[in-house]
């Protein structure tokens, strides 16, 4: 959300009017609005509302309809406590959709493409991961009682280079550490690598005798820092096929609800942009193990009217001679659909990079199928090459998808200078290993090779450059212009997949700490106050409705 | 009854700029939407709707915020600064070892955010955007304060959440000033958050922990009886005796009428605060707001105990009027509250209301 920019408290001129209070702006917001009528009122803005000063008339007086349809009886706003709402920030367009849903309530059966009713009975079975993939859980108690350093929160730019502040509370222990760490930095960023080299063993030092999140945090990117220094980063080449980093990847998805949230949101996004579909096609940038699919497939088995039939093209890494992992994965989930009567199409697309991916490849049925198009943690990996996202983007608007749905981390660790780059990470990581720690489960495995995955992300973010910094994750509000630009609208996730998801975390979160939140028609889950990881979803601008 | 609301509606509009019309309104209406006939409320729904914004560690404006979160309670706490006080000792880490000041007083005013105990957060736009301004413009250190809400948890746990507040920004070696090295703390709150500051105030004046001030800003309060203010301006600007019924069952103990002493504190149940060292308040009563007969009842009530009370009474304001910095309302009682915690010492008359009517 956009904050003020330069309000200023000049005191108001003293001028009065006869007639009631004076309307004494601080600044010359009236004139400018009434010069500059598409602008947003500022005032407004700040507070989270985006109304043109020139429509403000017209949202007042919706505003007061309103009030007139709802002030009889308690009707009225019982059926809005059940719809499904969008994008509060939208003043305007969120009053006239409690308009129309007050003035015609019966639509919402008829036409189910509104999905304007809140299911929220909706069948929270219908989520991920075990029903495919059994494994044995193990569950323990324990009290977290490790002491860190509260960091502080983020702040937020559209593409700015972010100066994050680093909190040190003398109340807590690891002082020390946090200096030594910003101090190495800073020292790299100054180009003096004998001061840093000096800087990066006393961290070292210092990490390992720290308890805790800030412990693990710290070592990893001293180690990170330590490889920078050294010129030591090599991409890890991964001989097995990539499936390292997916078993990693897994271990994450079980350890804590991030990417349960990811797909949770995702798969809600494409089932309400499916629901009259009777065929759907579903590309997934990175298929991994294809967690995300069980619950979707179930989802669309428990819809009324039967499910419709479900192809999925799942792309992964290039396959080594041994295996066809891919191939596997695919027979796994044909065997989940065969068990939900669903009928199931799978096929494994390999591919070095995403924009290697041509639209023929994918042999779109545009005539019969409803097109989805999905990527959790893949779009910023394109970032480390110029022209690759775009030639992506162009590939995807040619099969013209009804839906994309994205996920990405919300930090922004792909600026230019170096220092910034590592204060940001060093605020996002601390944050998501505070988060795994406070689980009240005791060091599994799980938990282990999580941390491993993240560490993995950090060393990339830290050490690497060029082609070979492939974590250049970058905010929501860095994405929105991305996608505007080339050509995506956005498609707002509403109040039903916020509840959802919400109600998702308390059955699986094991923390307290975790926390789902709406951003302008998107979703972010985040560890206290936070975010972490944003869902959003798209689809290509102008153009009217596709068929579905 | 349609032909009355019009005059209503209209009136109220001609009374407030327009941008604050539509925001009151739009809270007006979203809340009605949430609070259910049976008194159960659509948490998800409200905290999808509200709007939130992160914290600045990155000074914008000559403002610099943080987040503590508690870790048993989770509930959030955000501190606001003037970025002229930090002390940056290298780039990017700021270290909270030192105090405010050695030399010079800098208030710490303790801010229990408004919703009538039951809506937004320390974390809600229009409170971040109300704290930034109170710094900027009072010169103050804000610690805006999060507590559990109703109906989930009723009297007395935000009570309680308050006093723990306290008692945590007292014990903080960052937010300490002056040259004797104290936590000066005044008490602060919008509508319930006025009731959580006088709360907490009895209980820190029974427990011997020094207060330097209260200021309510339009309070919750309530009781049985209906009162004329309430009668004369139901549904007139923006509040109705059903919605303040609504919030009072949802916050006292279920079985409990509005005489309650947590709803009215000066009532047949009230408790006598005579003789006790309790702290003076500046309260701000909006002239359309129709809970004013219990405020001023309250006023009434500290001077009937011999305490010090200055009364802010804004004939024209509504409630809300100072989320927008768009009318004279807002400015008087920026300027109210700066002389409150920023005291002359010559000026130690006790109280004689100031009747300001811009």
């Amino acid at each position: 959300m956009k904050r003020g920019h330069g309000e200023t408290w000049d005191p108001p001129p003293a001028s009065r009017s006869g007639e009631g209070p004076s309307m004494a702006d601080k600044k010359k917001v009236a004139d400018d609005n009434n010069n500059n009528n598409n602008m947003d009122d500022e005032l407004l803005a700040v507070l989270g509302y985006k109304v043109r000063s020139s429509e403000m008339a017209e949202v007042a007086r919706k505003l007061e309809q309103l009030e007139m349809v709802l002030s009889n009886d308690d009707v009225g706003s019982t059926v809005l406590n059940d719809t499904v709402h969008y994008n509060p920030s939208d003043l305007s367009t969120w009053v006239e959709s409690m308009l129309s849903e007050l003035n015609n309530p019966a639509s919402s059966d008829l036409d189910p493409t509104r999905s304007c009713v809140d299911r929220s009975e909706y069948d929270l079975r219908a989520i991920p991961g075990r029903s495919a993939f059994p494994k044995e859980e193990e569950v323990f108690d324990e009290e977290a009682s490790s002491k860190r350093i509260r960091l502080g929160s983020w702040c937020e730019s559209a593409g700015e280079s972010t100066r994050s502040v680093v909190l040190v509370d003398s109340q807590e222990t690891g002082v020390r550490l946090v200096h030594a760490l910003v101090a190495c930095a800073e020292a790299i960023q100054q180009e003096n690598l004998n001061l840093a080299d000096a800087l990066v063993k006393r961290v070292g030092t210092l990490a390992a005798a720290q308890a805790g999140a800030m412990g693990k945090v710290a070592t990893y990117f001293a180690q990170a820092l330590a490889r920078r220094i050294y010129r030591d980063y090599t991409a890890e080449t991964d001989v097995s096929g990539g499936s390292f980093e997916e078993v990693l990847q897994m271990h994450f998805y079980d350890s804590c609800p991030y990417l349960k949230f990811a797909h949770f949101t995702a798969n809600q996004a494409i089932l309400e942009a499916v629901a009259t579909a009777r065929r759907v096609h579903v590309i997934d940038l990175g298929l991994n193990q294809g967690m995300q699919w069980p619950a979707l497939m179930q989802a669309l088995a428990l819809r009324p009217g039967g499910p419709p039939s479900f192809r999925l093209t799942g792309i992964g890494p290039p396959q080594t001679e041994n295996s066809d992992s891919l191939q596997q994965l695919g027979w796994k989930l044909a065997q989940f659909a065969q068990n939900m009567g669903v009928e199931f199409e799978f096929k494994g697309l390999a591919a070095e990079s995403l924009s290697d991916l041509e639209p023929e490849m994918f042999e779109t049925r545009p005539e019969s199928e409803t097109l989805v198009v999905n990527s959790v943690f893949e779009l910023h990996r394109l970032l480390a090459r110029s022209g690759s996202i775009e030639k992506l983007f162009n590939t995807v608007k040619a099969i013209k998808p009804s839906i994309i749905t994205v996920v990405e981390q919300e930090a922004n660790h792909n600026g230019i200078v170096f220092l910034d780059r590592f204060n940001e990470a060093l605020h996002y990581y601390s944050s998501l290993f505070d988060s795994l720690e406070d689980s009240y489960s005791l060091p599994s495995q799980d938990r282990v090779m999580s941390e491993v995955y993240l560490g993995r992300h950090i060393l990339n973010v830290v050490a690497a450059e060029g082609s070979d910094r492939v974590e250049r994750h970058e905010t929501v509000a860095q994405w929105r212009i991305r996608m505007k630009s080339a050509g995506f609208d956005p498609v707002h996730l509403g109040s039903s997949a916020f509840k959802q998801a919400s109600m998702l975390l308390s059955l699986y979160a094991t923390g307290d700490g975790y926390r789902v939140e709406e951003n302008d028609g998107c979703l972010m889950i985040g560890w206290q106050t936070r975010p972490l990881i944003t869902t959003s979803a798209w689809k290509l601008a102008g153009g009217g409705e596709s068929r579905r | 009854m349609a032909g009355g609301n019009e005059v209503n509606l209209n009136e109220c509009k001609r009374i407030v700029p327009l941008n604050t019309w539509v925001l009151i309104s739009n809270f007006k209406l979203a809340y009605k939407v949430l609070r259910r006939p049976d008194g159960s409320f659509n948490r998800y729904l409200a905290e999808f709707l509200d709007r939130k914004v992160p914290a600045n560690t990155f000074p914008l404006d000559g403002v610099f915020s943080f987040d503590h979160v508690d870790s048993t309670t989770n509930l959030l706490t955000r501190i606001y600064q003037p970025a002229s006080l930090l002390d940056l000792t290298r780039h990017g880490t700021l270290q909270l070892t030192k105090p405010l000041s050695t030399t010079e007083i800098v208030p710490v005013l303790i801010f229990f955010h408004g919703g009538s105990f039951t809506h937004s957060s320390a974390n809600s736009a229009i409170y971040d955007t109300f704290c930034r301004r109170l710094v900027t413009i009072c010169g103050v250190v804000v610690v805006s304060v999060d507590y559990r809400r109703s109906p989930e948890h009723r009297y007395p746990c935000a009570y309680d959440d308050g006093w723990n507040a306290l008692k945590w920004v007292k014990t903080r070696v960052w937010l300490q000033s002056g040259k004797d090295s104290n936590v000066y703390v005044y008490l602060a709150g919008d509508s319930s958050g006025g009731n959580i500051a006088h709360n907490v105030a009895v209980r820190a004046t029974k427990e011997g922990v020094k207060v330097l001030g209260n200021i309510l800003l339009h309070p919750m309060f309530g009781g049985q009886e209906r009162t004329e203010s309430e009668k004369s301006l139901d549904g007139k600007y923006f509040v109705t005796i059903q919605d303040r019924d609504w919030y009072w069952r949802a916050y006292l103990p279920e079985g409990e009428d509005r005489d309650h002493p947590a709803c009215n504190p000066f009532g047949p149940r009230g408790q006598s605060l005579k003789g006790v060292n309790f702290p003076k308040s500046l309260v701000v009563v909006a002239g359309l707001d129709l809970v004013q007969d219990w405020q001023l009842a309250y006023v009434d009530g500290l001077k009937k105990n011999g305490l010090e009370v200055n009364l802010l009474y804004l004939k024209q304001a509504t409630i809300g009027f100072y989320f927008l910095p768009n009318n004279d309302h807002f400015h008087c009682l920026m300027e109210e509250l700066k002389k409150f915690v920023h005291p002359i010492e010559d000026s130690q008359s006790k109280s004689s209301p100031l009747l300001l009517t811009p």
